[in-house]
């Protein structure tokens, strides 16, 4: 118990900067403090620590704009794009013939399939990345929180909604690693990981480069572009808005309303962020050195 | 300055403590004066506060082995701090003159 009790202060004082981290730790030391009371003390002053900068409009506004809208629509996107991802490359594994290619129909239908695929997953970890960025650069104090609770919208955002098409009783291994397994798959690993490693980025003082960061924005704008029916449609299929099939009477045809255009630049706004505080400081540097 | 009760608090035990003012001592100091316990939280949160606010001064000082080798936090009152504390006393003292606390009926 008392190992246990000096490993939870140990990694909780982590939370705290290293120099503040360092003195209170002698100061347990020095007062001989039991276990239960250095628990105590310290859980006071990691809360009083985290809970100063909520005192700040910043962490507020992330939360508002970044952490619930855009973790909530990655939520929906991830899954639906998890599921009709898993279902091309499960039809295509299973029927693949290299003569079809021959085939201009065929032909066409792959190269869709592999341009929406790419740029599906490619969208994900930009949206991902420059949402970490933002978390990290407008509110550094509370950056570990706001991304844990990014990660929380990611991954349960959908709870209590099904996605068209699905049936939860007695699923197939097929059917849970294309409904239940790949899903994940994509919140881990074009979701979490990239945000965090934004989050990261973010969070140091440095700026980024003007150059790539107009080409990376250039081509997330691109990959929203081409995605972005695909990001409606999640949210369609996934139960959160009722389906409008339009005056031809068929779903997912060119004639479909499109109510919900303006996600994608909800989507876009931290890169959009990110591109002008870029240039921003470019500037400043610039006029610094005039 | 606006002071609060814990700042006045801090800011006259780290005057008293003088050189000797760090986490430890300030929170015996004021733990001793009050009878109330002082956690860590409110020590360091408040010595920040007052920090920002430009009425105390702290440093790093040496490690000792009594702390496992680890830095004390010592603290110091800036000519501010003593004017601000100074204004917090006087204005305790002139609304509390002539008022008898015994309880009344």
């Amino acid at each position: 118990m008392t190992r246990i009790a000096w490993w939870m202060v140990e990694s909780l004082s982590r939370l705290l900067d290293g120099d503040e981290r360092e003195v209170v730790r002698g100061d347990l030391a020095e007062c001989g403090t039991s276990p239960a009371q250095a628990l105590r003390e310290m859980i006071g002053l990691v809360i009083r620590r985290q809970a100063v900068p909520w005192c700040d409009w910043r962490p507020w506004f992330m939360l508002a704009s970044v952490v619930i809208p855009i973790g909530l629509l990655l939520s929906y996107a991830t899954r639906s794009w998890g599921v009709t991802s898993g279902t091309d490359i499960s039809i295509y594994w299973r029927f693949w013939d290299f003569s079809y290619l021959a085939v201009p129909g065929w032909r066409r239908d792959v190269i869709d399939v592999a341009v929406r695929i790419g740029s599906g997953c490619l969208a994900l970890v930009g949206w991902s990345w420059t949402c970490g960025f933002v978390l990290g650069r407008v509110s550094r104090r509370t950056v570990w929180l706001t991304v844990l609770m990014f990660a929380v919208a990611v991954f349960f955002g959908t709870m209590g909604t099904v996605i068209a098409g699905q049936r939860p009783e007695n699923p197939s291994l097929q059917y849970h690693v294309v409904f239940v397994v790949l899903p994940r798959f994509f919140r881990t690993f074009l979701v979490l990981l990239p945000a965090a490693w934004g989050a990261y980025r973010g969070s140091k003082a440095s700026s980024l480069p003007l150059g790539p960061t107009v080409l990376g924005v250039m081509v997330l704008a691109i990959a929203t572009f081409l995605v972005s029916q695909g990001l409606e449609r999640s949210l369609v299929f996934g139960g959160l808005v009722p389906p409008d099939p339009g005056p031809d009477g068929f779903l997912v045809s060119a004639d479909d309303p499109r109510p919900l255009w303006f996600l994608s630049l909800v989507m876009m706004w931290p890169a959009v962020y990110i591109l002008a505080e870029t240039s921003r400081e470019r500037g400043t540097r610039r006029a610094s050195r005039a | 300055m606006q002071l609060g009760e814990f700042e006045y608090l801090m800011l006259t035990a780290v005057a008293r403590l003088g050189e000797g003012a760090y986490g430890v001592t300030i929170r015996q100091e004021i733990e001793d004066a009050t009878g109330r316990p002082c956690s860590l939280g409110a020590l360091y949160t408040t010595i920040e506060r007052l920090e920002s606010k430009g009425l105390v001064k702290t440093s790093m000082g040496d490690p000792t082995p009594q702390r496992g080798g680890r830095p004390k936090r010592m603290v110091r009152i800036t000519p501010k701090g003593a004017q601000a504390a100074s204004a917090f006393y006087n204005a305790v003292m002139r609304v509390s003159r002539g008022v008898a606390w015994s309880a009344t009926k």
